[in-house]
């Protein structure tokens, strides 16, 4: 007699939830040592990982950014392509609503594992694109109005039948890149690396046998699960808001977007009510719920105990009240660039949210996003083979106990910074400047972290389109800490013609003339007039404070 | 004569030596207490005892030894006060790394970096730049690295770590400024980026340069006093060498300011090359898990196919360390970790160990911290009368009363539980390390043999394999001086690279011949100072490769290439190219040129290495009988009476059933039931699982 709950051994659980994280570390370094934009290869701005036959994830990947989105990806094309999945199919989509991907330059690559004809798991892979077309280079649009402005968009379509590429879709893709050479090697690279996935799983379904595999899966999500609901259950009952302010729109410098969450908790039930959060806006600052959902759960996870693993399973305690409209529940055709700026911002309020359900564990607000930059070069002696994309980090604030880290990506993120000697290969450019910022992290008994600059010098000219936030209001401090120091990006920086640009912003540029970014610095917790001396006086010997 | 050969292992409790006599292929271990103060105290009294023992020093041909001194010195933060010159306006590099949060919690807000080498105050910015093609933009300003090495020195620093942009691509200004700190502070040590890893992109090449520059003061004083020592005990051979991370040896008397990094994991190597070699090579085991618990720490790694897992940048203590090595796992998890109970009211061990000095509270010798082998004194594990072969009597009493004093009576438990508990929590936590290291490498443990050498390991072996689902355990002969032979097993090794960006399909063979030829010539010169023989160098090609547009490259070996190269052979090595990333990354991109960044060279200087006799098979009459029973509790708390036996006795094909102890000089292995051990020819002790 055949049941349905097949039981499994502990052990086994163990071993196979390691073996599938090691299998997503496996899959994540194949891509990037095997992929061609710098923003894949130096920046890492990408993720990989095994979900279940429903889409759940098993283990979180190093970058949550996209965790939350597989999960609908996989339902989506399971809707659409349901009982007609075969080995060696490959799904693709960068659409923001139909395939769940955060912004469109971010392609997911998803394939089924099937055994024996059945579906056990996915294996799948979400990058940023080097250039996907659209109004600007690099198709993150600042000023977009419209998702029809961020370059292609491909629903979730198949784009391997049965093993065999469609070169048609390729040729698509190619066409309406302005990097078609770049973006088609990392197509192949990021295919790769899910391809690794898929037949390792296929080898792990042998080994255990279907039933078994689909047993131990269920186990592990389930007990991610069941950690998190213990944890959830020793979280007193209440309510507690928090609300931060985005610089800007896109573009036009129009009024402020307000973030505003209220947290409640019952009886180990959290609810994220996001109500009072501003109208979506027509420009790129809007969300689609699976980044809600990936920030909400990596407040909670980072206040209650960094160390859980998520699973998908934890979604049952949580309740998220999205308002339809509203700039966390954007509707189409909406345009989501900006979203990573959002995400950040909103993390940071969050956290302040949860502060009052665990004392201790808060942080004052990260410098968040450092900004991105797309550079465009233009004709000179040297040739760049594609455009220039880095993505900076910035600093994390001060927490009970210890000062924010500096010159780090924070929360969500967990990017690599371009070397110096990789820039300046590849781009016809020199970095001047690259140091810490003094004074950036703001005053405390804990003090903020602090961010750092860099600056360019152009060799040839340069279209340089630059996406930052916290120009105008600076990540707050907590419990009587200071804020931090704002972002700036700033054309001939010292020079006689400096100029403070806005935190959007397209700039030309001639060559021998130079820009730079500097990143917001972390806030500082606690009373100032606490802060040690000596803490005070070893921040004036290393420079950190004049 | 060149009769003996010495191989040492220093460890952070115990330093274990091995003589072998190449007349007869015999062996002798011995084992003193480390001397971490002045670890070179305890390698001469080794030596001073063999030849006390009436071998003549004149005839001792051969040394090598592996050593912790660099590991700990870094890990104790006890490394010198290093000045950090850096291209002006570059601080930046140092304070933001990677920007990464790399083996932390992506949710954890409470990131810190690793405490930095050098101070913000040590760290000199200098004008002067070479752009990407190593064509100089901006002269050095020489008056500005004049006044930092006078600065500097003046305030104590004593090495100096020179990391400039693109060095990889020119190393003169680098070169420059170590002359001009040299002419100003002749004393100081100075460690060039270009040198000990001319690589690109900076951080990982800086972060390496650092430690070279940290660690390289202590390396060389070691390796003086070692040196003296020998002369002094009127040791006259040449062939004095160090175990490197790779698992090859270098001269002691080898550029401590390019090579000292490639010493980080020198001692875990040891056992791991003797393994490799021993093991897998000479007796054909080719899929091991070795496990080396000494007093301080268990050290894991892997054998796949007769090859040692190999990684070509891995981290220490949150740092990037950007030299090939054989990839080591380490956990606090020794004989002397000790066992206290924390203000919660749980259990603990380790990390802290007692040592060598005091060591365990059995010992006797003033420690009052019980410790893991403490804990198997007082389970039965270890026989009290027979540790080291008898040469030190334990103290039953004394670990019984510590082990009630500061464990048993505070958590309300007896004794037995609180041993019991001790090496329960031992064993899981080698048993987490080994699964999670396995699962990273995709490694089945399943068809895998454990190895345990090290002074402790044997003791907990079954036990760690038999919650890791192993079924085979292979104790080695002299499982305590096993690191130590591995000594003896292995070749002088120097790894050496150019970098030169160029596609294949304009590569002229001359040229790339050209290349290897300097790095051979570069070999020959390093060689032939060490006082080695050039001629008797055999060298290992390898090709950095990549797609045009890639930032990352493949390692490709030119085995089997014809040489000089052709432009048939570059065609072959393309193609292999083009296989090897199908192989590795799962798709290859043929329309796509092909570029090579780097010319890699392997120059091995081949050693003799330590064959051992076969062990005589039984004879039916001469069955080894036990000479004792005796008690062991099992970290479940389960009780087995154990028969007793000496490995010594033990001959090849003995067959017996557990629960069963052996007992020899070095080590105690135990058999649980279920269990069944049989002695090989080869004089390995064979362990497998019957139930």
């Amino acid at each position: 007699m055949t049941t349905l709950t097949q039981t499994v051994d502990p052990v086994s659980v163990q071993i196979v939830r390691n073996r599938i994280a090691c299998l997503m570390d496996e899959m994540q370094h194949h891509f990037f040592r095997s992929g061609y934009s710098t923003i894949v290869r130096e920046s890492r701005d990408f993720s990989c990982v095994i979900v279940d036959a429903q889409g759940r994830l098993i283990t979180s990947p190093p970058m949550f950014y996209h965790a939350t989105a597989y999960y609908h990806l996989a339902r989506s094309i399971l809707s659409i392509y349901g009982d007609n999945l075969v080995d060696g199919d490959v799904f693709i989509s960068n659409h923001p609503y139909e395939g769940f991907t955060p912004h469109s330059p971010d392609m997911a690559i998803m394939a089924p594992v099937i055994v024996d004809g059945k579906l056990i798991a996915f294996s799948a892979a979400i990058a940023h694109k080097a250039d996907l077309g659209g109004t600007v280079p690099g198709t993150s649009y600042g000023a977009a109005t419209e998702m029809f402005q961020e370059g292609m968009l491909l629903p979730p379509i198949r784009f391997y039948a049965a093993g065999k590429l469609n070169q048609d879709i390729e040729r698509l893709i190619a066409a309406n890149s302005r990097q078609p050479r770049v973006v088609i090697g990392d197509m192949r690279s990021q295919t790769g690396a899910v391809t690794i996935g898929r037949e390792r799983m296929k080898d792990l379904a042998h080994e255990h046998g279907i039933a078994g595999i689909q047993a131990i899966m269920n186990e592990a999500i389930d007990a991610a699960g069941r950690e998190m609901g213990a944890a959830l259950k020793l979280l007193p009952d209440g309510e507690s808001s928090a609300q931060a302010f985005l610089d800007n729109d896109g573009d036009r410098a129009e009024a402020p977007v307000k973030l505003h969450v209220t947290v409640r908790v019952k009886d180990g039930r959290v609810t994220f009510d996001f109500s009072q959060s501003d109208d979506q806006r027509r420009s790129p600052v809007n969300l689609r719920p699976p980044q809600v959902e990936g920030t909400c759960f990596h407040a909670l996870i980072a206040m209650i105990n960094p160390q859980l693993r998520y699973s998908d399973s934890a979604r049952q305690y949580v309740d998220l009240i999205l308002r339809p409209g509203s700039v966390v529940n954007a509707t189409p055709p909406a345009p989501c660039s900006n979203y990573m700026k959002v995400s950040q911002r909103l993390i940071d309020v969050l956290i302040e949210a949860l502060n009052p359900f665990c004392p201790g564990r808060a942080a004052a607000h990260a410098g968040g996003s450092g900004g991105s930059i797309v550079v465009t070069w233009g004709a000179g002696p040297r040739h760049a083979h594609h455009n220039q994309h880095e993505i900076f980090g910035s600093a994390y604030g001060g927490t009970a106990g210890q000062d924010g880290a500096s010159g780090t990506t924070v929360h969500m993120t967990n990017l690599f910074v371009t070397p110096v000697e990789i820039v300046e290969t590849e781009f016809p450019c020199r970095v001047n400047r690259f140091e810490l910022i003094p004074n950036s992290g703001g005053d405390g008994e804990y003090r903020g972290g602090l961010s750092f600059q860099r600056e360019y010098l152009a060799l040839q000219p340069a279209v340089v389109l630059y996406r930052g936030d916290k120009t105008k209001f600076a990540p707050s401090g907590l419990s009587g800490g200071k804020e931090g120091r704002k972002s700036r990006f700033l054309v001939d920086p010292d020079g006689p013609n400096e100029k403070q640009m806005s935190a959007n912003c397209r700039v030309e540029l001639q060559a021998g003339e130079s820009f730079r970014i500097e990143a917001p610095g972390g806030g500082g917790y606690g009373d100032p007039a606490l802060r040690k001396s000596g803490a005070r006086a070893r921040d004036r010997e290393d420079g950190y404070v004049t | 004569m060149t009769r003996y050969r010495i191989g040492i292992d220093v460890g952070g409790t115990h330093t274990d030596m091995v003589l072998v006599d190449t007349l007869n292929n015999s062996s002798r271990v011995h084992k003193l207490p480390s001397t971490p103060a002045n670890p070179a105290i305890a390698v001469l009294e080794g030596v001073q005892h063999f030849i006390a023992s009436g071998i003549a020093p004149a005839d001792i041909a051969f040394f090598s030894h592996g050593t912790t001194v660099t590991t700990n010195t870094l890990l104790e933060m006890k490394g010198a006060r290093i000045g950090v010159l850096l291209n002006r306006g570059m601080r930046g590099i140092l304070e933001v790394q990677t920007q990464a949060r790399e083996g932390w919690s992506t949710f954890d807000h409470f990131f810190v970096k690793p405490e930095p080498l050098a101070r913000p105050r040590y760290v000199r910015e200098i004008a002067g730049r070479m752009d990407f093609s190593g064509q100089e933009i901006e002269r050095l300003d020489e008056a500005a690295v004049r006044e930092a090495a006078q600065a500097l020195t003046a305030d104590g620093v004593t090495s100096f770590a020179i990391c400039f942009l693109f060095s990889f691509m020119n190393k003169s200004h680098e070169e420059r400024a170590a002359a001009i700190i040299r002419e100003i502070a002749p004393q100081s040590f100075v460690s060039c980026s270009s040198h000990v890893l001319p690589r690109i992109r900076e951080w990982p090449r800086y972060s390496t340069t650092m430690l070279n520059a940290y660690l390289a003061p202590v390396l060389s004083r070691y390796c003086g006093d070692m040196g003296r020592g020998l002369d002094e005990l009127g040791v006259t051979t040449r062939q004095r060498f160090l175990m490197q991370s790779n698992g090859g040896v270098m001269p002691l008397s080898a550029d401590a300011e390019v090579h000292t990094v490639r010493t980080l994991l020198s001692g875990p190597a040891a056992g791991v090359r003797g393994a490799s070699y021993l093991l897998a090579r000479a007796q054909g085991w080719r899929n091991l898990v070795t496990m080396d618990i000494g007093g301080t720490s268990c050290d894991i790694a892997f054998i796949e196919g007769g090859e040692p897992v190999e990684q070509s940048e891995g981290t220490l203590d949150g740092r990037i360390v950007g030299v090939p090595a054989f990839d080591i796992a380490t956990v606090a998890a020794g004989g002397g970790s000790i066992a206290w109970t924390s203000e919660s009211g749980l259990l603990e061990v380790g990390p802290k160990s007692a040592g060598a000095d005091p060591g365990p509270v059995c010992y006797g010798k003033g420690g009052r911290q019980p410790t893991v082998t403490d804990a198997n004194v007082l389970r039965g594990a270890l026989n009290p009368d027979y540790f080291l072969g008898g040469k030190i009597s334990l103290d039953l009493d004394a670990a019984k009363s510590a082990l009630n004093l500061e464990i048993a009576r505070p958590m309300g438990i007896d004794v037995d539980a609180a041993a019991c508990g001790i090496v329960r929590i031992i064993n899981a936590r080698i048993v987490d390390a080994i699964r999670v290291e396995a699962a990273k490498k995709g490694i089945d443990l399943a068809g895998h043999t454990l190895v345990p050498f090290g002074g402790a390991g044997p003791v907990h072996a079954a036990q760690v394999a038999e919650q890791l689902g192993m079924r085979r355990v292979l104790v080695p002969r002299n499982p305590g001086a096993f690191s130590a032979l591995g000594l003896l097993c292995s070749d002088v090794r120097h790894d050496y690279m150019r970098s030169e960006l160029v596609d294949i399909a304009t590569l002229d063979a001359a040229h790339a011949e050209t290349c290897f030829a300097s790095l051979e010539s570069e070999a020959r010169k390093e060689v032939a100072v060490e006082g080695l023989d050039p001629d008797s160098l055999v060298y290992e090609r390898e090709m950095d490769m990549r797609y045009a547009g890639q930032g990352y490259e493949l390692q490709i070996s030119l085995a089997g290439i014809t040489r000089p190269l052709d432009p048939q052979a570059l065609n072959a090595i393309a193609e292999r190219f083009h296989t090897e990333h199908t192989n590795i990354h799962g798709h290859a991109a043929r329309d796509t040129s092909v570029e090579i960044v780097s010319y890699r060279l392997r120059a091995i200087v081949p050693m003799p290495k330590f064959a051992p006799a076969k062990r005589a098979a039984i004879s039916a009459e001469t069955k080894p009988a036990h000479f004792n029973r005796r008690t062991v509790l099992l970290d479940a708390g389960r009780n087995i009476d154990a028969r007793v036996w000496r490995r010594d006795d033990l001959t090849a094909g003995f067959i017996a059933d557990g629960p069963a102890i052996i007992e020899q000089l070095d080590a105690t292995t135990i058999v649980p039931d279920g269990w069944r051990f049989t002695s090989d020819d080869d004089d390995n002790l064979i362990l497998e699982r019957i139930a």
